[in-house]
C-alpha cells in the first residue's frame, strides 16, 4: 500500500534533482519533477566518465529497497518511478502560498511530437531539410531540426526545435503513428470568432484564416457572437467596432466576463483608432486598423496563436520546492583574454574535449582536433579559466576543475597507451575531496600527467604547422613556452541562464556572483521557507558534494512537510492481491500491434499469427492498429476482458513506454503485472544491410527476427511464477552513535519526523568539536549554533541521550538491529533499531613535526583557536607570526586534505591583522584549498598584506626554537631564496583524523577506508551510505569537512535513514534469489559472490540463507552456482534456456 | 625446512616397508584410522579402505597399477564435518590436488587430517588392471614398481592409463608427509619427508631415522616430469586437431549416450545432484518436435554435447587430470584428453592450477574488476 503524505516539487532534473526526487519519493512523497530542458540527467547526460572511478555509476542511486517502484535500468537513459511525475521543456512560473501548501504555476513548451506516439524510428529526421549544430556534442555535430536530444534516452523521443524548423511539413507526412503534429494540424484546434456586421469583410477573413489552418466561425452582431460565446470556447476574437446595436468595446467587456482567458483583436477604421486603444486598457490585446491585408493580420494572428500554444498553464500543489538549478559554464570567449578560444582550431573547454572524448562523441571517441580533424598527441589543460580571475569578475574558485582535468588528462593518457603527451598548468591543485589527493598523485607517479604550476599569459597558433603555443609564467617567474596540439580551457561556474528569473519568481537571494544564497550553516535552507537549494544552483559541486546536498536538501523539504501536518494527503486504496495462476496452464492471449499497417506491408501478419498459434500455450492471437494511441489501448482492453486470458503477450515498440499502463491493466484484471509484456517488433523489423533481398524460403530475415522476439517472450511468460514475497518488519526508531553537531543534527532530523532516536555519545557531553570551535571564517557565531542545537535535543521528547556510553556489540540488518550498550555506572543495556547513523567525528591530527612541544610558541590551529578565544592571545603583543600548512596532510601515511585548515588559516590571519593592522603573517603552504566563494577571503587576505609563501614537499621549511619566539627558514621560489623568518608564534596546522574504530564500524557491517574514515557504498552516488543497506555515516567520521557541510552530511544520512525507518516493514523485490536446499552442497560460493551481503551460512552450518529486503537480484549467486541450487525468481533456468533457444531462431 | 627420515626396506620387499610405516602411523594415539587403498578380500580389487586395526594393513597396496575411483571424494566424506578424530590418508597426488579443490569448495576439511602422499608410478585403465592382474597379487606389484622404477620391462608390461601416460605432476604436492620413490634404491631405504606443520607434528612422533633424501631423485623427477610434460603437449595438440570446431567436437563426442558416468567419477564434480538430471532438461514433448521441424532433424538424445560443454564450463577450472572420466567412460569417449585440454587453458587464462595450493582462491569466486578488458570490452 502506498500512502502518499505530502507532495514536493523539485526544479531541475539533474543529478541533484534526481537524488532529491527519488529520496522524497523513496520516503512515500508525490514528487513533481521538472526541468527546462527535454531531457533528465542535465549535464551528466553529456559526460561518459566521472572520477576517482573513472566511470559512471549513476544507477548506484537507484532504490535499493523496495526497487520494484522504480525502473532498474540506466539511469542515464531515464527514469520511472511510482511516485515521481517528471514534467520536461517545462518552467517554474511561480510559487504562491506559503510551506506545507504551497500553489505553483508551471509552463510546459510543446515540443510538436506526441511522445506517447513517437516510436523513434527516426524517419522524420530523415527527411528533415534543416540541418542544425547539435547541442548534445556541443556544436561539434550536425542534427536535424527534429531530432533525439538525448541519443541514448529510454523511451526516446523525437522533438522539434522551433527556432529551426520552416514547418515544411516532411516528418509530418512520414511518420507512421501520427505522432509529429506540426502547429498547421493545431491550428484546427485554434478557434477564432470572427464579428463584423459587413459580410465581404467576414467572408474575406474567413477565407484568409481558415487557409492558414486555423478554425473559424462569424458572427454579424455582438449578440450573435455572445451566443457562440456562451455555447463555444474560442481562443481568439476578432470583432469590429462599430456595429449595430451592441458595438465592439461593449462586447468586448461582455465577451470578457464570459471568457476571461479569450484574446481580443479590436477591428477599427481610422477614426476610431482611439477608441480601440481605450479597447486595449479594458483587455484588449490589440488592434487592427481597417482595410488591412492578410499579410498584416496573419502574422498577428500567429503570433497569438504560438505564444497560447507555448504556455500551456499548468498548476500543482506542494508541500515544499526543490531547487536544483544547476549551473552554467564560462564562455571563455566573453571574456577579456580567450586564450584562443573560438580563434585557433585545438583550443577547446573542458565540456567539448569530454564530448571530443566520448564514444558518442563527434569522432566517436578519436582524439582529433575539431576543425582541422588534426590528431592529437600533446594535450594542455590550463586551470581557473574564469575562476579565482578578478579581471572575468569570479572572485570564486570553481571547486570541480582541478579534478576533472586530472581525469581527463588521466583518461587521455590511458586511452592513448600513454601515447598522449598531457600537461595540466595550474595555481592550486585543489584536492580538496576524499581520496583526490591520491588520485593526483597517481595521475604523476603511475599515469605520467604532467603537473606545471604557472600561470598562463596566452595561447597562439604557431602559423608554419598549426601548432598551439601557451605562453606561462613559471613558480620561478620566468616565461616559457609549450608547444601543443590541443588546449584545454578548464572553464569555472558561471549562473544558470534564467537563474535570476527563478531566484525572483521564488523570491530567493542570490550571492553577489548570482548564485543561489542559502543561511549560515546550512547548504539547502533559503531565506524564503520551505524552498530549498539542491545541487550546484549554489555554486559548483562534484557529485557526490551535490548527492549529498540534494538528500539534505530533501530532509529539509520532508521536515517542513510533515512539519505541515503531511498536508495535501493523498491515499491510494490498497490493491486486491492479484490471482494465482500459478495451477493453471498457460492461457495466453498474443496482441500484435500492426502498426499502421508496417507489420502487414512486411507480409508478417499472418505468418506471425499462423506460427504462434502452434504453441499449445497460446489460446489466441489478434492485431490491433496503433497500440500506443489511447483508441488502441482501449481496443485492447477490451480484448483482454473479453478473453480473460491469464498471461498476456503484446508486439509492439518501444516496450518502456507501456511500464505503467501494464502496471495498470494487470491490476483491473486481477493479475500479477509479471504475466503481462511487451516485445518490441518494431526494432526486430528493422532491416540490416546484410539481410538477403531474396531470401531463398520466403521467410524474411526481418521476419525471422519478429518471430523470434514474440517466442522469447511467450518462453519467458510460459514459465513466470509470480511468487509474492513476504515484507520484513521494520523497527521504526533509529541508533545515533556520536554526540557532536553531525550526530546531533542526524538525531533532529529523525525525531522531528516522528521516530525515536537513540543517540550515544562516549564524552560526558554533546558537542565534539563544537566545544572548542568558535566561529567560522564567515564570521558566524559557532558556539549560538552549539548552544540552540543542544537545547533542542534537551527538549526532543523522540531523543534519548547516553553520554559516557559505548556501543559494545551490535548485530541484524537493515530495519533491525540489536545493539549492546554500557553506560559507565549503569546496567548494560539493549537497543533495538531499524537504521544507524554513524556519526563518531574525529579531531585534530597529534603532531611532533616542527620543533612541536618544545616551546610555548609553536601551536596548532586548535590551540590558536581555543587561546584566541579566552583572550590569552594577544594580537598587539605580536610582531609576526608564521603558519605552516599540510603539516602530515597530503602526503603518506596521511595522504588527504583535510579541507578545513586552509579556511582556518585564512580566519586566524584575518583575525589577527583586524586587532593589529601592524602585524605580519606569513602562511607557508602547498596549494591553498580555498575552494567555491572561501576564495574571497584568500584575496582579502592577500590585499591586507598576509605573505603567502608556496613550498614544496621536497623542500620544506624548517623551525628553530629562539629565545621566546623561533625562526623559521623557507625557500622562496619567486626570488629564488631561502627566506628567514623571525616569528612569535608559528600555528601549525595538522588536518584531521577520525574517531572511527574499525571494529565500532564492523559491529554494525560497515568497513574503515585506509586512512580510518567510513568506507562509503560509493564516493559520488551513494556518498552516505555503507554498501550493507542501513547503516549510514556524517561528519567527520564520512570525511574532514566544516561545520555547515558535516551538517549536510547529517541531514543526508537522516534522510537515507528515513527511506527505511518510514515504513512498518520492507517490501521485498519481486526479483529476488533464493536456494533450492534439496540441491545445494554448501560450496558456499554464492556467500562470497554476493556484493551485497544478503547470504549467510545459517548458525547450524546446514544451510544458505538469503536476506530478501537487501537481495538485489543481481544473479551472481546463480551465475557461480552450477547446478541451479540457488535460482533468481523470473529467472528459472527451464525459462532462461527456452528464451535462447527461441531467440536463435 | 623439510626434515626428512628414512625407512628400511628389508629383503627387497618395498610393499612390507610401506605397510610397516602405515602402522607406525596408526599406532600413534592421536589417530584414529588410516585411509589407504587396500586388497579386498577374495578379488584382487583395490579400494580406499578406513582401517582402524593394524592387521588389516597388511593386504594395503598403495602402489598397485589399480586406480578404480578417485578418493579426494572418500576423503571429503570423512572431513566434511567434525569426525571426532584424526584420519590419516594415503592418496595419489591427483587425488590431493582434486581434495583441494574440494575443500575450496566447502566438500571437505583439512583438520583432522594427515595426507600420506607417494610418489605415483601411474596406473592402468580398469579394464587393462582386470586382464593383468594375477592370483599373487604382491609380486604383480612389485614386477609393476620395478617396470615403472628401473624400467625392467623384461617381465612383460602393459601401458599405463592414458590420463597417467600425460601426468607431468606425479609428485604428492600438498600432502603433509611424502614417500619419495622416484630415483630412490627401493632394494635400500625410502625417504619420508615431513611438508607441513602438521605433518611435523606427527612427524617427530613416528620416532623415524634421520636421513637425506638421496640426490637422485630430483633428477629422476625432472626427467620424468620433462618427458610426460612433452607427451602432455602433444596429447594437448592432438586433440585441439580433433574437437577445433562444433562439428568435429559433437563427432568426438558422438558415442556419448548420457549415462553420466564421467561426472559420478569425476572427484570435483561436487553437486549433490547434477543440473542434467533436473527438471531444468524436462522438455516439453512439442519442444522436440519443434527442433526438429526447425532443423529437419535432431539427434537423440539432444543434450549429450550441451552437457559435456556444460561440465567443462563448470569443471575446468578444477580439473586436476586424474583421467577417472575416460576410465569411466563406457563408449571408450577419449573424455580426459577433452577436458584436460580445455582446463589448460582456461586454468592457464587465470593463472590458476588446480590443487596447486588451498590459497589459490578459484577463479569464478572472485571478482577482478580489470582482468579480461578485452573479452568483457569495458576498459579500466
Amino acid at each position: 500500500m502506498h500512502k502518499k503524505i505530502g507532495k514536493a516539487l523539485v526544479v531541475g532534473a539533474g543529478i541533484s534533482g534526481i537524488r532529491a526526487a527519488l529520496d522524497l519519493a523513496e520516503t512515500g512523497y508525490g514528487v513533481t519533477l521538472i526541468d527546462r530542458s527535454p531531457h533528465m540527467g542535465g549535464v551528466l547526460s553529456q559526460l561518459d566518465h566521472q572520477f576517482p572511478t573513472d566511470r559512471c555509476g549513476m544507477c548506484k542511486m537507484l532504490p535499493l529497497v523496495d526497487r520494484d517502484a522504480s525502473s532498474q535500468y540506466c539511469l542515464r537513459k531515464g527514469l520511472f518511478h511510482e511516485n515521481i511525475e517528471i514534467l520536461l521543456s517545462t518552467e517554474l512560473v511561480s510559487v504562491d502560498g506559503e510551506p506545507g501548501n504551497f500553489q505553483v504555476l508551471l509552463r510546459q513548451k510543446s515540443n510538436w511530437v506526441d511522445p506517447q506516439r513517437c516510436i523513434g524510428c527516426g524517419e522524420c529526421a530523415a527527411v528533415c531539410p534543416v540541418e542544425v549544430p547539435d547541442t548534445f556534442n556541443v556544436g561539434f555535430s550536425p542534427r536535424k531540426a527534429i531530432y533525439l536530444p538525448l541519443p541514448h534516452a529510454v523511451p526516446n523521443s523525437y522533438i522539434i526545435d522551433l527556432s529551426a524548423c520552416t514547418q515544411c511539413g516532411e516528418c509530418e507526412k512520414i511518420c507512421p503513428t501520427g505522432a509529429v503534429c506540426l502547429s498547421e494540424q493545431e491550428r484546427k484546434r485554434f478557434r477564432i470568432l470572427v464579428v463584423d456586421d459587413e459580410l465581404i469583410v467576414r467572408d474575406s477573413l474567413k477565407e484568409w484564416l481558415e487557409e492558414e489552418g486555423f478554425s473559424v466561425d462569424m458572427a454579424d452582431s455582438g449578440a450573435q457572437a455572445l451566443q457562440k460565446l456562451a455555447n463555444d470556447t474560442f481562443h481568439l476574437m476578432l470583432t469590429d467596432i462599430k456595429m449595430p446595436g451592441m458595438d465592439g468595446v461593449e462586447l468586448l467587456e461582455k465577451a470578457k466576463e464570459d471568457q476571461p482567458g479569450m484574446c481580443v483583436v479590436m477591428m477599427t477604421a481610422y477614426a476610431t483608432v482611439e477608441t480601440a486603444v481605450e479597447a486595449m486598457k479594458i483587455g484588449a490585446f490589440d488592434y487592427l486598423v481597417k482595410p488591412f491585408e492578410p499579410d498584416k493580420l496573419i502574422p498577428m494572428v500567429v503570433r497569438i496563436y504560438e505564444d497560447l500554444e507555448a504556455t500551456r498553464g499548468r498548476r500543482v500543489e506542494a508541500g515544499a520546492v526543490v531547487v536544483c538549478g544547476g549551473t552554467a559554464y564560462y564562455d571563455p570567449s566573453s571574456g577579456i583574454n580567450p586564450f584562443g578560444y573560438k580563434v585557433l582550431d585545438g583550443v577547446v573547454t573542458s565540456l567539448e574535449f569530454e564530448r571530443i572524448f566520448s564514444g558518442s562523441g563527434p569522432s566517436a571517441g578519436k582524439l582529433v582536433r575539431p576543425g582541422d580533424g588534426r590528431p592529437v598527441r600533446r594535450v594542455a589543460w590550463i586551470h581557473c579559466v574564469g575562476s579565482r580571475d578578478l579581471q572575468a569578475e569570479a572572485d570564486f574558485c570553481s571547486s570541480i576543475c582541478c579534478m576533472y582535468a586530472i581525469k581527463e588528462a588521466r583518461l587521455a593518457r590511458e586511452k592513448s597507451h600513454g601515447e598522449v603527451e598531457t600537461t595540466l598548468f595550474f595555481m592550486d591543485m585543489r584536492t580538496f575531496g576524499k581520496s583526490f589527493q591520491r588520485y593526483r598523485d597517481q595521475a604523476e607517479s603511475v599515469c605520467g600527467v604532467r603537473f606545471e604550476r604557472g600561470r598562463v599569459h596566452s595561447v597562439v597558433g604557431d602559423p608554419d604547422n598549426g601548432d598551439l603555443l601557451i605562453r606561462y609564467v613559471d613558480t620561478a617567474g620566468k616565461v616559457s613556452e609549450s608547444r601543443q596540439d590541443m588546449v584545454v580551457l578548464a572553464v569555472g561556474q558561471r549562473p544558470a541562464a534564467g537563474s535570476a528569473g527563478l531566484a525572483a519568481a521564488l523570491d530567493l537571494p542570490l550571492n553577489s556572483w548570482g548564485f543561489g544564497q542559502t543561511e549560515p550553516f546550512s547548504l539547502t535552507r533559503t531565506a524564503r521557507q520551505g524552498i530549498f537549494l539542491g545541487g550546484s544552483f549554489s555554486g559548483l559541486k562534484d557529485i557526490g558534494e551535490s548527492v549529498t546536498q540534494a538528500s539534505s536538501a530533501a530532509l529539509a523539504a520532508s521536515r517542513v512537510i510533515h512539519q505541515s501536518g503531511g498536508s495535501l494527503a493523498l491515499e491510494t486504496p490498497p490493491a486486491a492481491a492479484p490471482r494465482n495462476v500459478l495451477r493453471e496452464p498457460p492461457d495466453m492471449l498474443v496482441v500484435l500491434c500492426i502498426c499502421g499497417g508496417t507489420l502487414v506491408q512486411n507480409g508478417g501478419g499472418s505468418v506471425l499469427i499462423e506460427r504462434l498459434s502452434v504453441d499449445p500455450a497460446v489460446s489466441n492471437v489478434t492485431t490491433i492498429d496503433k497500440t500506443c494511441t489511447s483508441e488502441g489501448w482501449e481496443q485492447l482492453v477490451e480484448l483482454v476482458e473479453k478473453h480473460k486470458p491469464n498471461r498476456l503477450l503484446i508486439g509492439a515498440c518501444q516496450p518502456y513506454v507501456y511500464a505503467r499502463k501494464i502496471r495498470q491493466l494487470a491490476a483491473r484484471i486481477g493479475l500479477d503485472a509479471s504475466l503481462l509484456d511487451v516485445v518490441d517488433l518494431h526494432l526486430s523489423a528493422v532491416r540490416s544491410p546484410n539481410d538477403p533481398c531474396d531470401p531463398p524460403d520466403g521467410f524474411h530475415p526481418a521476419l525471422r527476427r519478429q518471430l523470434a522476439a514474440l517466442e522469447t517472450g511467450l518462453a519467458r511468460l510460459k514459465h513466470v511464477d509470480p511468487v509474492r514475497r513476504s515484507a520484513l518488519k521494520v523497527q521504526q526508531r533509529a541508533l545515533v552513535v556520536g554526540g557532536g553537531i553531525a550526530g546531533m543534527s542526524a538525531a533532529l532530523a529523525i525525531a522531528d519526523h516522528g521516530y525515536p532516536v537513540d543517540m550515544v555519545e562516549e564524552q560526558a557531553t554533546l558537542g565534539g568539536n563544537l566545544q572548542w570551535l568558535k566561529r567560522t571564517l564567515e564570521g558566524e557565531d559557532v558556539t549560538a549554533l552549539f548552544d540552540e542545537t543542544r537545547q533542542k535535543i534537551d527538549k526532543h521528547p523522540l531523543i534519548e541521550t547516553h553520554c559516557s556510553s559505548r556501543i559494545l556489540t551490535s548485530f541484524g540488518k537493515v530495519g533491525h538491529f540489536v545493539t549492546t550498550v554500557e553506560t559507565e555506572g549503569e546496567e548494560l543495556r539493549t537497543l533495538e533499531h531499524g537504521a544507524v547513523v554513524l556519526a563518531t567525528g574525529g579531531k585534530e591530527a597529534p603532531t611532533d613535526a616542527y620543533g612541536y612541544g618544545t616551546s610555548e610558541c609553536i601551536v596548532t590551529q586548535k590551540e590558536f583557536e581555543m587561546k584566541w578565544a579566552d583572550g590569552s592571545l594577544d594580537a598587539g603583543k605580536l610582531n609576526s607570526v608564521v603558519m605552516i600548512q599540510c603539516v602530515g596532510s597530503r602526503e603518506e601515511p596521511r595522504n588527504y586534505c583535510s579541507r578545513v585548515c586552509c579556511p582556518s588559516a585564512l580566519k586566524h590571519a584575518l583575525a589577527l591583522q583586524k586587532e593589529n593592522p601592524e602585524i605580519s603573517v606569513t602562511i607557508l603552504y602547498r596549494d591553498m584549498m580555498t575552494t567555491g566563494f572561501t576564495e574571497t577571503y584568500f584575496t582579502e587576505a592577500r590585499r591586507r598584506q598576509v605573505l603567502f609563501v608556496q613550498y614544496a614537499t621536497d623542500n620544506k621549511p624548517t623551525v628553530k626554537v629562539d629565545g621566546g619566539g623561533a625562526r623559521v627558514t623557507v625557500f622562496e621560489p619567486i626570488v629564488g631564496k631561502e627566506l628567514e623568518i623571525e616569528a612569535d608564534l608559528v600555528v601549525l596546522a595538522t588536518g584531521i583524523v577520525p574517531n572511527l574504530p574499525g571494529k565500532l564500524a564492523a559491529a554494525f557491517g560497515a568497513t574503515i577506508d585506509p586512512d580510518g574514515f567510513f568506507q562509503e557504498a560509493e564516493s559520488k552516488w551513494r556518498p552516505v551510505d555503507s554498501l550493507k543497506e542501513g547503516i549510514f555515516a556524517c561528519g567527520l567520521a564520512l570525511s574532514p569537512r566544516s561545520v555547515t557541510e558535516a551538517i549536510a552530511t547529517a541531514e543526508a544520512a537522516a534522510q537515507r535513514a528515513l527511506r527505511i525507518l518510514c515504513r512498518d516493514s520492507l517490501p521485498a523485490g519481486k526479483i529476488v534469489a533464493t536456494v533450492r536446499r534439496s540441491l545445494c552442497s554448501l560450496c558456499e560460493r554464492c556467500i562470497d559472490a554476493c556484493p551485497y551481503q544478503a547470504r549467510a551460512l545459517d548458525a547450524n552450518g546446514e544451510k544458505v540463507i538469503v536476506n530478501a529486503a537487501m537481495c538485489q537480484g543481481c544473479g551472481e549467486c546463480a551465475t557461480v552456482c552450477p547446478n541451479n541450487a540457488s535460482v533468481v525468481d523470473g529467472f528459472g533456468q527451464k525459462q532462461m534456456l527456452e528464451i535462447i533457444d527461441a531467440a536463435f531462431h | 625446512m623439510a626434515e626428512t627420515a628414512l625407512i628400511d626396506v628389508k629383503e627387497h620387499n618395498l610393499l612390507a616397508a610401506l605397510r610397516g610405516f602405515f602402522k607406525t602411523v596408526l599406532k600413534q594415539e592421536e589417530i584414529s584410522a588410516i585411509l589407504v587403498p587396500r586388497r579386498l578380500p577374495v578379488t584382487p580389487t583395490v579400494m580406499p579402505t578406513l582401517v582402524t586395526d593394524p592387521k588389516h594393513l597388511d593386504a594395503a597396496d598403495p602402489l598397485s597399477p589399480a586406480f578404480p575411483i578417485n578418493a579426494a571424494k572418500i576423503v571429503s566424506r570423512l572431513t566434511r564435518r567434525e569426525s571426532g578424530g584424526k584420519v590419516a590418508a594415503v592418496m595419489r597426488p591427483c587425488e590431493i590436488r582434486a581434495f583441494v579443490e574440494l575443500v575450496k569448495l566447502k566438500q571437505g576439511r583439512t583438520e583432522d587430517l594427515v595426507i600420506i602422499g607417494l610418489d605415483c608410478l601411474g596406473a592402468f585403465s580398469n579394464r587393462d588392471y582386470f586382464q593383468w592382474i594375477s592370483e599373487d597379487a604382491d609380486a604383480c606389484t612389485e614386477k609393476f614398481c620395478s617396470v615403472m622404477l628401473t624400467g625392467d620391462s623384461s617381465g612383460g608390461s602393459r601401458e599405463l592409463a592414458s590420463a597417467c601416460r600425460v601426468c607431468e605432476q606425479p609428485v604428492p604436492a600438498g600432502a603433509d608427509i611424502t614417500v619419495g620413490l622416484f630415483g630412490v634404491d627401493t632394494a635400500g631405504r625410502i625417504p619420508v619427508t615431513a611438508q607441513s606443520a602438521a605433518g611435523e607434528d606427527l612427524f617427530a612422533k613416528l620416532g623415524l631415522r634421520v636421513g637425506e633424501e638421496p640426490t637422485a631423485r630430483r633428477k629422476a623427477i625432472e626427467k620424468l616430469v620433462a618427458e610426460r610434460t612433452a607427451a602432455r603437449d602433444a596429447m594437448f595438440e592432438a586433440t585441439r586437431a580433433t574437437v577445433d570446431n562444433l562439428e568435429k567436437l559433437t563427432g568426438y563426442l558422438a558415442n556419448c549416450v548420457n549415462c553420466y558416468n564421467c561426472r559420478v567419477a569425476c572427484p570435483v564434480c561436487y553437486c549433490r545432484e547434477c543440473v542434467f538430471v533436473t527438471d531444468v532438461f524436462d522438455h516439453e514433448p512439442s519442444q522436440y518436435l519443434r527442433w526438429a521441424a526447425r532443423k529437419g532433424a535432431v539427434k537423440m538424445p539432444t543434450d549429450t554435447v550441451f552437457y559435456h560443454i556444460t561440465r567443462l564450463a563448470h569443471m575446468s577450472t578444477a580439473c586436476v587430470g586424474c583421467g577417472q572420466c575416460s576410465n569411466a567412460c563406457p563408449n571408450d569417449i577419449p573424455v580426459m584428453e577433452l577436458f584436460r585440454t580445455v582446463a589448460h587453458r582456461t586454468q592457464q587464462a587465470f593463472d590458476y592450477r588446480a590443487g596447486r595450493s588451498l590459497d589459490d582462491k578459484p577463479p569464478l569466486a572472485e571478482f577482478k574488476e580489470d582482468e579480461f578488458q578485452e573479452v568483457v570490452g569495458i576498459e579500466a
